[in-house]
C-alpha cells in the first residue's frame, strides 16, 4: 500500500520489517485485512434468492421510469423530511451548546453525550414510539437526543483547538462571557457552522430512515412502495430524494432557515397529548425486567438465560463492524482517485463525483434494503451496504484533501503520481479517517438489524414488536455499550502520525 | 532628540529584578518548569524608553510577558504575532483594548451595531494608523502591516502609560517603523519594545537592553552605545552589517545549500 515509503529499503528479503511510517501503515492495515479475511468465513454471506438479477432489472426500470402520476402527497413527506431533521438539528445544537462547555469540566457530562451518541436515531424512535406514538415528538426527540451528545462532543474539540493568542491579548479584567465572544468564538464559528450543516445533512437522511419505523416522511412512502414491489413508485420517491440533497445548497440558505423553520412548525403538527402517568410508568417499570425490580436475583438469572441468542448477535455485530470497515477502506483507496483533479478528464471526474455523491448521500439502511431485496437475508447485503456509504465518504474527504495537494515533481505518470506523490501524504489521513469512522459504522450496524440482519437490531426490534420492553432496553444498553468500547479500542488504534486529515465531518 | 526631555522624570523604579529566575510554567511548589532568565538584575524606570535587543530565543518574549504580568493594568500590550481575531473587523479587535471597561451587555451590542463614542474614538485612530475606511475589514482581509497597525492600534485604544510591544513594528517597512514609534512615543511615558532593527534602537530609545543566550549582557542608556556593541548580542551574524537595509535581507544560500541537487556533479 505505502511502498513508496520505504522502496529505498526494499531490497532486503524481510521487505516488511523497518519502522519508517509506510511499513507501519502497511502492516496495520494487512492485519487489519488478514483478520477480515479469515473472520470472513464464519459470518453468513451467502446469496439467498434464486434470481437477483431479474430483481434487479426491475428496479432499474423503475428508477429509469419513474411513475410520477402515482404519488400521493409528495410534498407533503418531502415537507415533514426538512421539517423533523431542520427542527431536530436545532434541538440538538440548543441543547448540546451549553454540554460543549461542560464536556472537558465533567466526567459525567462526557460519559452520558458517549451514552446518547452511541444509541442510534431508529433505536431513539423506537423508545420513543412507546410513549409518544407516531407523532413529531417521537421523531424530533429521536434527533434531538443523540444530536446532542454528538454536538457536545465536537462542539468541544472544536472549541479546544481555538488559538490561544487573542485571548492571552485581550486586556487584564476581562470577564469571562466577553472574551468568550470576542476572542473564541469568532475564531471557530466558521468551523462550528460547517459542522451543523454536515450535520444537517446527516440529519436529513436519518429524518427519511424515520420512515422505516412508521413516521409519514419520504422513507415511509419508499419502504412501502419497494416491499410492495411497486418499483416505479420507488423510482419516483428515490429521484425526490436525490434532488432534495442535490439541492440542498440552494434551499438552505441562510435566509430562508427561518422561513423552513416556522413553516415546519406548522407541518410537525397536531402535537399528541402526553400521558405523564403512562410515562413514568414506561420509564419506572415498563423498560426494567420484573425480576430486577422486585429484588428477585434468581429470577433475574432466569430472566437473562432466556434473552435470545445473545452471544452470536453480539458476535455478529461485532463481525459486521470489522467487515464493514475493512470494506469501506478497500472502496475507498479504489473510489478517490476517479473524483480527484489529479487523475483522468473532466467525463470521468464527473462521473466519479457523481458515483461518491449518490453512494454517500443514499442512507445506508436503503442501500442494504436494494441489496436485501437483491440477495436475500444475509450479512452480504449489510456488509455491501456499509463498505459502499462509508467508502464513498472516506473517498469524497479523501479526494478532496488531494484536490488541495500540488504535486513536487510534475511530468510524472498516472501511477506514479498515486504512489509517490499522494498516497504517502493521504494514506495516513485516510487510515484516521476510517478509525473514526468505525464508531459510525457500528452503529449502523445495528440498525440493519431492522431489516433481518441477525445483529443486536434484530433482537432490539424483535423485544419493542413483542412489547418486551425490558429485553428490548437491555439490548439497547448492551449495544450503547459496545459502541462505547469499540469507540475506545478504535481512539487507541488510530494512527496518529501524519494523519492530518482530520475532519470532524465523519464522525 | 524628544529623549532629553524625558531625563527629568527618571528616577522612580517601576519594576525591579532582582537576581530572579524567569521563565514558563510553574509548578504546584512554585518552581519554574523551565528557566528562560537565570539570576536576572534589571530596573524599568519611569519614562525611560527601552529597546529590547537579542536573537530569536534569546529571552526578549518571556522578559516582556514578566512586565506585563507585575505591570498588571498599567501596561498597555502589544504581543508578538499580533494576536488577533481575523474574523472580527478591524473595529471590534481595536474595540477589545477597552473590553473590561464596558458591561457585558454593551460589549454584546456592540458586535451587532458599534457603540457611537467607541466607534468615533477607533476611528479617529484608524486615521493616525493609516487605516482609515478599513474599520468594517475583517483583519484576516488585510495585509501583513496593516494587522501589524491593528495590533498597535489596539494596544494604543487601551490609553495607558506604558507601552510593552513584542517586535510590534517587525513587519512594516523602515519609514513606518519611524512613524509607529513616534506615534507609541506619544502616548505613553514609558515604554519597553522589543526590537530587531538596531539603528532604530540607537535613534529612537533612551535605554538598550541586550538579550543574549538568556543573559542580559547590555544594560546602557543609547547613548554609549555603537553599532559594534550592539553587533556582539548576533553571534550567528559572522560578517559585520553596516546599513540597515543589509541586515533586513536573509542571506541567500549558496547553489551548494540548496536541497535540490540539479546541475551538480
Amino acid at each position: 500500500m505505502s511502498s513508496a515509503h520505504s522502496s529505498h529499503q526494499g531490497h532486503g528479503r524481510h521487505w516488511w520489517q523497518g519502522c519508517t511510517p509506510g511499513l507501519r501503515l502497511a502492516r496495520h492495515t494487512l492485519a487489519l485485512a488478514a483478520l477480515a479475511v479469515v473472520l470472513a468465513p464464519f459470518a453468513d454471506i451467502a446469496i439467498h434468492t434464486r434470481d437477483p438479477w431479474a430483481e434487479l432489472g426491475r428496479m432499474a426500470m423503475g428508477m429509469a421510469w419513474p411513475a410520477w402520476g402515482s404519488l400521493e402527497s409528495p410534498l407533503t413527506a418531502i415537507g415533514l423530511t426538512v421539517a423533523v431533521a431542520i427542527w431536530g438539528t436545532l434541538a440538538g445544537v440548543v441543547l448540546g451548546f451549553p454540554l460543549a462547555l461542560l464536556f472537558a469540566h465533567s466526567r459525567l457530562v462526557r460519559a452520558g453525550c458517549a451514552f446518547v451518541r452511541a444509541i442510534h436515531e431508529l433505536f431513539w424512535a423506537l423508545l420513543f414510539l412507546q410513549v409518544f406514538g407516531l407523532s413529531a415528538l417521537t421523531a424530533l426527540a429521536a434527533l434531538a437526543i443523540p444530536y446532542a451528545g454528538i454536538f457536545a462532543k465536537v462542539y468541544a474539540e472544536i472549541l479546544e483547538q481555538t488559538p490561544r493568542a487573542p485571548r492571552d491579548a485581550l486586556p487584564p479584567g476581562t470577564g469571562r462571557l466577553m472574551r468568550f465572544v470576542y476572542a473564541e468564538l469568532p475564531l471557530v464559528w466558521a468551523q462550528l457552522l460547517a459542522y451543523t450543516r454536515y450535520r444537517f445533512e446527516c440529519a436529513l437522511r436519518a429524518s427519511v430512515l424515520l420512515g422505516f419505523v412508521g413516521l409519514p416522511t419520504l422513507g415511509f412512502h419508499l419502504e412501502t412502495a419497494f416491499r410492495e414491489g411497486r418499483y416505479h413508485e420507488a423510482g419516483a420517491l428515490m429521484w425526490l430524494f436525490y434532488l432534495l440533497i442535490a439541492s440542498l445548497p440552494w434551499w438552505s440558505h441562510r435566509r430562508l432557515i427561518p422561513v423552513l423553520l416556522i413553516g415546519g412548525v406548522w407541518l410537525l403538527g397536531p402535537w399528541p397529548s402526553v400521558d405523564g402517568a403512562l410515562v413514568w410508568r414506561f420509564v419506572s417499570e415498563d423498560i426494567w425486567p420484573a425480576a430486577l425490580l422486585a429484588g428477585d436475583w434468581a429470577g433475574l438469572v432466569e430472566w437473562l438465560a432466556r434473552i435470545p441468542d445473545l452471544g452470536p448477535a453480539i458476535g455478529n455485530t461485532l463481525m459486521l463492524g470489522l467487515l464493514g470497515s475493512v470494506g469501506a477502506l478497500l472502496v475507498a483507496m479504489v473510489l478517490w482517485p476517479l473524483a480527484c483533479r489529479h487523475f483522468g478528464n473532466r467525463g470521468t471526474r464527473l462521473a466519479g463525483h457523481s458515483l461518491l455523491i449518490f453512494l454517500r448521500s443514499t442512507p445506508e439502511l436503503m442501500l442494504a434494503f436494494l441489496f436485501l431485496l437483491l440477495l436475500g437475508p444475509s450479512l452480504l447485503p449489510a456488509w455491501l451496504a456499509l463498505a459502499l456509504h462509508n467508502g464513498a465518504l472516506i473517498a469524497f474527504l479523501v479526494a478532496r484533501h488531494a484536490d488541495a495537494l500540488t504535486p513536487g515533481m510534475p511530468g510524472l505518470s498516472a501511477s506514479g503520481r498515486l504512489a509517490y506523490e499522494l498516497l504517502p501524504r493521504l494514506y495516513p489521513g485516510m487510515l484516521a479517517l476510517l478509525y473514526y469512522r468505525a464508531e459510525v459504522i457500528l452503529r449502523e450496524t445495528a440498525i440493519l438489524g431492522m431489516l433481518g440482519v441477525a445483529t443486536l437490531g434484530f433482537y432490539i426490534e424483535e423485544g419493542f414488536d413483542y412489547l418486551m420492553f425490558d429485553v428490548a432496553f437491555f439490548l439497547l444498553l448492551i449495544t450503547a455499550l459496545l459502541n462505547i468500547a469499540v469507540d475506545a479500542l478504535s481512539r487507541r488504534l488510530r494512527p496518529r502520525e501524519g494523519a492530518v486529515m482530520d475532519d470532524p465531518c465523519v464522525r | 532628540m524628544e529623549s532629553e526631555q524625558c531625563h527629568s522624570r527618571f528616577g522612580r523604579p517601576l519594576v525591579t529584578f532582582a537576581g530572579e529566575d524567569l521563565g514558563h510554567g510553574r509548578d504546584r511548589q512554585g518552581r519554574l518548569d523551565s528557566v528562560v532568565l537565570p539570576g536576572l538584575t534589571l530596573t524599568l524606570q519611569v519614562g525611560e524608553r527601552v529597546a529590547l535587543l537579542g536573537q530569536s530565543g534569546s529571552g526578549k518574549s518571556t522578559l516582556l510577558v514578566e512586565l506585563r504580568a507585575r505591570l498588571g493594568r498599567q501596561a498597555a500590550w502589544c504581543p508578538q504575532h499580533h494576536g488577533l481575531v481575523p474574523t472580527l473587523a478591524v473595529y471590534h479587535n481595536i474595540f477589545m483594548g477597552r473590553l473590561p471597561e464596558h458591561s457585558t451587555l454593551a460589549g454584546l451590542w456592540n458586535l451587532i451595531r458599534p457603540l457611537a463614542r467607541p466607534w468615533r474614538e477607533v476611528g479617529e485612530l484608524c486615521a493616525l494608523l493609516g487605516l482609515e475606511g478599513l474599520e468594517r475589514r475583517p483583519v484576516g482581509q488585510l495585509s501583513g502591516g496593516q494587522r501589524q497597525r491593528v495590533a498597535i492600534g489596539r494596544a494604543l485604544y487601551q490609553g495607558r502609560d506604558l507601552f510593552l510591544g513584542d517586535e510590534p513594528v517587525a513587519s512594516v517597512d523602515p519609514h513606518q517603523a519611524l512613524r509607529l514609534l513616534a506615534l507609541i512615543d506619544e502616548r505613553h511615558t514609558t515604554s519597553v519594545v522589543a526590537l530587531h532593527q538596531r539603528e532604530l534602537a540607537l535613534t529612537h530609545f533612551d535605554r538598550v537592553w541586550g538579550l543574549r543566550d538568556g543573559r542580559l549582557v547590555i544594560n546602557a542608556t543609547a547613548s554609549e552605545l555603537t553599532l559594534a556593541d550592539l553587533d556582539a548580542l548576533y553571534p550567528d551574524a559572522e560578517a559585520p552589517v553596516s546599513s540597515l537595509g543589509e541586515e533586513a535581507l536573509p542571506a541567500m544560500p549558496g547553489p551548494e545549500a540548496l536541497p535540490c541537487a540539479r546541475g551538480r556533479p
